[in-house]
């Protein structure tokens, strides 16, 4: 059942109008004033620390979109996607400042899309690669090898390895000026902004439209019960790696724009506990919804943020607080968790839906 | 009853909270300073101290009239170890007004370079990697101690001056050398290139490195695959608890190597935490240790006991007093860009840091030197040694005297 609440006296008449995603103006609206906000208002309205703040939730929410994608959509647990979003990182890296490109790719600012691209499928397929012991484990078993990504890729192959590239101890720098799309010099945390809001829009687009088709479909099929879908005819071992691939991908594309964000690559960026955070984002975001990844991370992000400056003019008076406030935030952190779990388990996605309904059917409560 | 609660909580929290917004607009002359500081991650063994003294060190600036009667204002935040977190701290700061940040770790800092360059915010942080030095590279990045890769390139090189030619095989064979360090930390791995570099110009036989956790509690698999290559020195590059660590259980297996450390891993915290095994370990001093007698040390002594009296003197680290040598190069940079009219990020570093000649700080610190086309601060470190219960001088190596060619021509930012 389409969740759109249509006015009294209007259907849905064919299959595309009840696929469709702005089925009605209000809702046509409500997303053109959005997209309005996230495209023209903050970058161009917004203090520079909020805009980069915006582009923190837009990272976290590519990154908590991949996990979405694998627990909420086909119900395969990982605790390893910080992986993937490092193997786009350095893929993304190493192609814009090691990989030999012929001089024209360089010059019309060719070498960052590409590398981003290159990342998603460099980082898709090595999620396959550790996505291959789902066909035969899940649970528990797949948090474990899931896991093995994490120290496989990043403690080991990444740290030993990939990071020795260049000669220069375990760090990448990109000097100024390295990062171009086109003729533009990503430079300014409103530029970088926008190469987040792009990709964000653009990821959101691919995985919204990737679950209302047969793929999605199946993935859901896997992830309510695998064996009914088996015995339906969806080839879950194929299902499963897809969607580690896309996964994966997502995770890729996070990477590739991680660098441009902090002109600066070590192993120490991507650790296990980034993976932890992403799970965390889409509990508290709402398992199963794309826009709960979103919500998730704003959530994570924007309330610290705004935890943290509501310290700040009582530290004056109070100096731990501020000091003290690593310790509060992983304490939000577990604590937000808990909440959520124990009060709203379906997430912040769901709270926004009773909303959506509060109003629709106001006057009435049902 | 909901009425009753709003009246009673919420109005006065909104007072509170408008008056102390209104009274932060009041100091809104101070100068504004930023910290990031790593209280509870992984390098906190050494930085909690750091934290403590930087503070400390802002308070007695502020008691001293401040930069020539203008009081700073010095905001800071832990953020465990975490480079996202530090990138949104810095922001944070910027945002703040921040005209100087106090910053900590190797990986956040190499990771802001660009972005303090081109903001022009002067970047004074713990981390001394020599990637730092270039100014071509990354301008508004400084410290007041040796770097990372002039403390190894010393510490070898006073091994080899000192320690080498009382072995009973000096003159049959190569001295063997390894290094012990976490590889995934650039703060560990910045000197490598470098030191491995020293070995050779020493003509020392390089064996494999070994892969030690800031984290780590045991290391004898790596002690043991050390044993295989039976090195004369081993050079540890992590911090205090991992390096003692390592050289407990290098002891305990009977390695008979001797260590030489990089300054964050060689305080007083290590003969506390390796015992017996600390005996002989040598190590960068960027300046003294708390407490020894020095110039200012009275002020920094006098200092910590007014400000933290709870926190026993016999605690106290040489980390504290790094902290004061970041603080006093900031003081004085303040001080000389304001006297020259221009407490903009460009003059604090033209008119304030790159008029530096030699500066003493009056900590047991080297002379402070910076040009606009070198950032090194000092031109060698002083080696010192843990024997016989206390620290003792080994040799001070200037490096710049003994290899000036290289010192001019490629060391400048490795």
């Amino acid at each position: 059942m389409s969740s759109v609440w249509l006015p009294c006296g209007k259907y849905h008449q064919d299959y595309a109008h009840d696929q469709g995603w702005w089925q009605t103006p209000v809702i046509k609206g409500k997303m053109i004033l959005l997209l309005a906000t996230v495209f023209i208002g903050i970058p161009l309205l917004a203090p520079e620390y909020w805009v980069g703040v915006g582009t923190m939730v837009g990272y976290t929410a590519m990154g908590a979109l991949g996990v979405q994608l694998l627990i909420g959509y086909t119900g395969l647990i990982t605790l390893g996607h910080a992986a993937f979003i490092a193997v786009g990182a350095y893929t993304s890296t190493l192609l814009v400042l090691q990989y030999p490109w012929p001089p024209f790719i360089v010059r019309w600012g060719l070498a960052y899309p590409i590398s981003i691209m290159a990342a998603g499928i460099v980082a898709g397929l090595w999620s396959v690669l550790f996505g291959l012991p789902s066909a035969k484990v899940k649970g528990f078993y797949l948090i474990l090898t899931t896991i093995a990504a994490q120290f496989i890729t990043v403690d080991f192959i990444l740290t030993q390895y990939v990071s020795q590239i260049g000669g220069r101890g375990q760090a990448f720098s990109l000097p100024p000026g390295t990062i171009k799309i086109g003729p533009w010099t990503i430079d300014s945390e409103v530029k970088i902004y926008y190469v987040m809001a792009v990709l964000l829009t653009l990821v959101v687009i691919v995985m919204a439209n990737l679950l209302r088709s047969r793929v999605g479909r199946a993935w859901v099929a896997i992830r309510d019960n695998d064996i009914a879908a088996e015995a339906l005819g969806i080839n879950i071992v194929w299902y499963k790696l897809l969607a580690f691939f896309v996964a994966g991908f997502i995770g890729g594309v996070a990477g590739a724009f991680w660098v441009s964000n902090t002109a600066a690559l070590s192993p120490e960026h991507f650790p296990w506990f980034w993976s932890l955070w992403l799970v965390g984002v889409i509990l508290i975001g709402g398992v199963g919804s794309i826009h709960g990844a979103i919500y998730g991370s704003m959530f994570m992000v924007v309330i610290m943020e705004l935890l943290q400056l509501g310290v700040i003019p009582l530290a004056e008076y109070y100096p731990k607080l501020l000091i003290d406030f690593a310790y509060v935030k992983d304490m939000s952190f577990g604590l937000a968790i808990c909440a959520f779990l124990i009060y709203e388990p379906n997430g912040l996605a769901y709270r926004w839906w009773q909303i959506k309904n509060y109003f629709n059917l106001w006057p009435f409560s049902y | 009853m909901k009425n009753t609660v709003f009246k009673n909580l919420l109005v006065p929290i909104l007072a509170t909270a408008l008056i102390l917004a209104f009274s932060g607009l009041a100091s809104a002359k101070a100068i504004k300073i930023g910290g990031i500081m790593d209280t509870t991650g992984a390098t906190s063994d050494v930085g909690k101290d750091y934290a403590i003294g930087m503070e400390e060190a802002f308070k007695y600036i502020n008691e001293k009239g401040g930069v020539n009667g203008k009081k700073i204002k010095y905001t800071w935040f832990d953020y465990g170890y975490r480079i996202p977190e530090a990138i949104t701290k810095y922001k944070l700061l910027k945002r703040l007004g921040a005209l100087v940040i106090m910053g900590w770790g190797t990986g956040d800092t190499e990771a802001l370079s660009p972005t303090v360059n081109k903001d022009q915010i002067p970047y004074v942080s713990a981390s001394y990697s020599a990637h730092l030095t270039n100014p071509k590279k990354s301008r508004y990045n400084l410290f007041f101690s040796s770097d990372y890769s002039t403390n190894a390139r010393a510490c070898l090189t006073a091994w080899f001056d000192k320690k080498w030619p009382k072995h009973p095989d000096y003159g049959k064979r190569k001295p063997r050398f390894a290094c012990a360090y976490m590889f995934a930390s650039p703060y560990c791995s910045a000197p490598i290139k470098a030191i491995k570099d020293q070995a050779k110009l020493l003509g020392f036989e390089i064996g494999p490195d070994q892969d030690v956790s800031l984290f780590a509690l045991d290391t004898k698999s790596q002690i043991m695959a050390l044993k295989e290559f039976k090195p004369d020195v081993v050079w540890h590059g992590n911090t205090t608890m991992s390096v003692s660590a390592t050289i407990r259980d290098a002891y305990a297996l009977g390695l008979g190597a001797d260590w030489i450390v990089n300054n964050w891993g060689f305080d007083e915290n290590l003969p506390r935490l390796a015992g017996e095994a600390a005996e002989g370990v040598m190590g960068a001093t960027p300046c003294a240790f708390y407490g020894q007698p020095y110039k200012n040390m009275d002020i920094v002594v006098a200092t910590a006991k007014k400000y933290h009296p709870g926190i026993p003197q016999e605690k106290r680290l040489i980390r504290t007093v790094q902290a004061w040598g970041d603080a006093l190069i900031v003081w004085e940079a303040l001080k000389r860009a304001d006297k020259a009219g221009d407490l903009s990020g460009n003059g604090i570093m033209v008119k304030g840091f790159e008029t530096m000649k030699n500066f003493d700080i009056g900590l047991g610190a080297s002379p402070i030197t910076y040009t606009a086309s070198d950032h090194r601060p000092t031109t060698g470190c002083l080696v010192q040694e843990w024997k016989n219960g206390k620290f003792q001088e080994v040799e001070r190596v200037d490096l710049k005297a003994r290899w000036p060619e290289k010192w001019e021509k490629e060391w400048l930012g490795w």
